[in-house]
């Protein structure tokens, strides 16, 4: 060993390294026939998913699916990341609504998603499902993503306490009627009428939709700063922030749980969604809770809205498109498998003709016995279009500026001078978004 | 002539010679590789991108200087800057005291269980950012939260229970101030605790005989003492306050929190080139927050006189 001074623990190593790296270079990973890698964020997906995919892969010979639960907060990053280096791309991704838009930057060659138009036209998918929740998922007029629900918005309210204080919400069909009735049944610091946020655009921005309006219109351009953002802001201030104020909000999660219970908020935004976290998060109000339309804006106006949502779509890394199609298909539109998942998560189908099937009909004693499916399946064709862009999460941080910034200008000066000062703010949120827009080269 | 004994040892030696004098580029090259791939080339890399607008790695379109004049017009940046300099202040003029009180407390012989404080006030930085976060965003919650409960319990009305700590732009700063001041201020006390104990007791015994009074000798014994540490431990929170992320990532829900009181800088970076995409507008960001450290590090250099103790 005098000749390798470095002795033989340095000979073994190298020559082990030599060995493993012939084998491994003449070993390459063996594939099945075809596997389909989907990344799902929800967990309640997941569980549905993991019980419908043995039918899909039965249907399927030699087709395997590896379905992944990747957290929510991290699915955006890691699939931003994967498109950029064209490594570990999944063949199907599941994707939140508020941050599809991201996906949809730059040229139409460079989104990572395959462009769906012509096959949700030919396979009829643009009349079956609610078209509206296809607007969200679209760009320069093309579908990146099938939409997996509806998620209308009714409200939610503590049916005993409403009974207790001899509200009927019969009654109830406008926002003014509703604050009329907040206006009596809220005790400041001690119960407040609904749920309502003075420090983001979280739980105004369904309003906004509810009055037609939106962050985006349907090229893009930003909007919110429009008349009718400046009416709803005009209108949603006051009882957020005044001496009037019937609405406020505690945070999410546990704290939201012992605010319900303890009747410190009465009403809640309660999309499809939300509803099954409210019976798995807050059962002690179980048989105390009921549904209502949203009060609308103007009589005979709108008495929904959309809230959240999530959509599939296949990636162009993908090397079985077609099955990664079919695959979608079956999680989304095929009856006998999307109806009765809805006993599971409360969710609408975005596909219309899977309404009709039993599950949606069924009393719910959460619920005081209501039929929450038919409910919501009722005022889902009227859900209003949102549209997106890749500016969608800086969209909405500035709205929630501008809606802070309003409410500190109505705290300190109340209604004098609010609605120019409204307009102001909401235009210099806007801008903000524009200038940044403009900046895109692409 | 040369026998063929002599011709095998001159080759042997040569051979010797060749590997001694190779050998140490041999065992640094590993570090040399990795570096070179992992560290300078992605500096470098991220110093050509921003000159670019780009879509991801692949689309790019060269801009110059647009990126950096854009950045110092963006009113979101300005007030990044600003969010993270009122951070950084209270970090270094509330924490660096507090830690040094702590220290001048448990380096006194007289107290009992200082080993078991010394655990206590170092361990909240153990648990990390993260952690600590989610901690304080739950003991900040409005109406039910413990810091509103203690906080009502003493001052009565003029607190109320639903104070939003982190959902009132007014409340968001000191309420990250508080949070870092108690996850740091241990951390910061080892390092005082270190330096008090290296302060060589001949020069307090001589200030006991000159007469001097306890502020004196802390002033002019003490300070002088432990200079060099606390520069350091000046500079090093400083540079950690400028990289504030986190913590107000994790406590304002993912976001920049309410008229974005708690947006910091590399969450600014963060955002413009992992949710709008743009990595080149994003190293610019970078880079520009390097240089302004640098430069606020060089200053606190040469005004503590750091420079001059060196050379000294």
């Amino acid at each position: 060993m005098r000749e390798l001074p470095y002795g033989k623990a340095a000979l073994s190593m190298l020559v082990l390294a030599v060995l493993s790296g012939a084998w491994i270079y003449s070993h390459p990973p063996t594939e099945e026939k075809a596997t389909l890698r989907l990344w799902v964020f929800a967990n309640t997906h997941y569980n549905a998913y993991k019980a419908a995919l043995p039918a899909f892969e039965r249907e399927h010979p030699g087709v395997k699916v590896d379905m992944q639960l990747v957290a929510g907060t991290a699915v955006t990053s890691r699939l931003l990341a994967a498109f950029w280096a064209d490594l570990d791309v999944p063949d199907l991704v599941e994707t939140e609504i508020s941050s599809a838009g991201m996906f949809f930057r730059g040229p139409l060659k460079d989104i990572g998603f395959v462009d769906l138009t012509d096959r949700v036209r030919d396979s009829g998918l643009w009349d079956r499902m609610v078209r509206a929740r296809f607007s969200p998922y679209m760009s320069r007029g093309r579908i990146f993503g099938l939409p997996h629900d509806v998620h209308p918005v009714m409200l939610a309210y503590r049916r005993d306490i409403f009974e207790k204080e001899g509200v009927d919400v019969s009654k109830i069909q406008t926002w003014d009627d509703f604050v009329r009735v907040g206006r009596m049944l809220t005790i400041p610091n001690k119960r407040y009428m609904l749920e309502m946020t003075d420090t983001d655009s979280s739980l105004f921005e369904y309003l906004l939709f509810q009055r037609g309006g939106g962050y985006f219109d349907p090229k893009g351009h930003c909007i919110f700063d429009n008349d009718i953002c400046v009416d709803t802001m005009c209108w949603y201030v006051p009882l957020v922030a005044g001496p009037g104020k019937i609405g406020n909000s505690l945070g999410g999660g546990q704290i939201l749980t012992k605010a319900v219970e303890d009747g410190y908020i009465l009403c809640l935004v309660a999309p499809d969604w939300r509803t099954k976290f409210f019976e798995l998060d807050i059962p002690r109000v179980a048989g105390k809770m009921a549904l209502m339309p949203l009060p609308a804006f103007t009589p005979g106006g709108r008495r929904t809205s959309t809230w959240g949502g999530t959509m599939i779509g296949i990636t162009k890394r993908s090397r079985h498109k077609d099955l990664a199609w079919e695959l979608a298909k079956f999680l989304y539109v095929e009856k006998t498998q999307v109806s009765p998942r809805f006993r599971e998560s409360n969710i609408l189908p975005a596909a219309k003709d899977t309404w009709d099937d039993p599950a949606f009909n069924e009393p719910r004693p959460y619920w005081s016995n209501q039929r929450i499916g038919r409910l919501y399946a009722e005022v889902a064709p009227d859900v209003p279009y949102q549209y997106t862009s890749p500016f969608i999460i800086t969209a909405k941080v500035k709205l929630g500026e501008a809606l802070v910034e309003c409410v500190l200008y109505y705290k300190k000066h109340g209604n004098h001078g609010f609605r120019p000062f409204v307009k102001r703010a909401l235009k210099k949120s806007a801008d903000e978004v524009r200038k940044l827009i403009e900046r895109n080269p692409y | 002539m040369i026998s063929d004994a002599a011709q095998v040892k001159g080759r042997r030696l040569t051979w010797f010679s060749l590997q001694h004098k190779y050998a140490p580029y041999l065992f640094v090259s590993p570090f040399v590789v990795v570096f070179a791939v992992f560290g300078l080339w992605p500096i470098a890399k991220s110093l050509i991108l921003s000159f670019y607008a780009t879509n991801g790695p692949k689309s790019q379109v060269f801009v110059g200087l647009d990126n950096f004049r854009f950045l110092f017009r963006d009113a979101d940046f300005v007030r990044a800057v600003w969010n993270t300099s009122v951070f950084a202040f209270w970090s270094v003029f509330l924490q660096l005291p507090l830690s040094l009180g702590l220290a001048l407390l448990l380096n006194k012989k007289w107290m009992r269980g200082r080993e078991l404080f010394r655990l206590a006030f170092f361990s909240p930085n153990l648990l990390g950012q993260v952690f600590v976060g989610v901690l304080f965003s739950v003991l900040f919650i409005p109406q039910y939260g413990l810091v509103n409960k203690a906080l009502h319990a003493i001052a009565g009305r003029s607190v109320p229970l639903d104070t939003k700590w982190l959902a009132d732009p007014n409340l968001v700063m000191p309420a990250l101030v508080l949070t870092s001041l108690w996850m740091y201020s241990g951390f910061n006390m080892v390092y005082f605790l270190a330096a008090l104990q290296a302060v060589d007791q001949e020069l307090y015994d001589a200030a006991l005989v000159d007469g001097a009074n306890g502020w004196q000798t802390f002033l002019h014994v003490t300070l002088p003492g432990i200079k060099p540490v606390a520069v350091f431990v000046m500079i090093m929170s400083t540079i950690g306050s400028f990289q504030l992320f986190e913590l107000p990532y994790i406590m304002l829900g993912n976001g920049p929190g309410p008229d974005r009181a708690g947006l910091t800088i590399v969450m600014y970076l963060y955002n413009t080139g992992f949710v709008t995409g743009d990595l080149g507008y994003a190293s610019a960001v970078g880079w520009t927050l390097a240089l302004g450290v640098l430069m606020i590090s060089l200053f606190q250099m040469k005004a503590s006189g750091a420079w001059k103790g060196a050379s000294e």
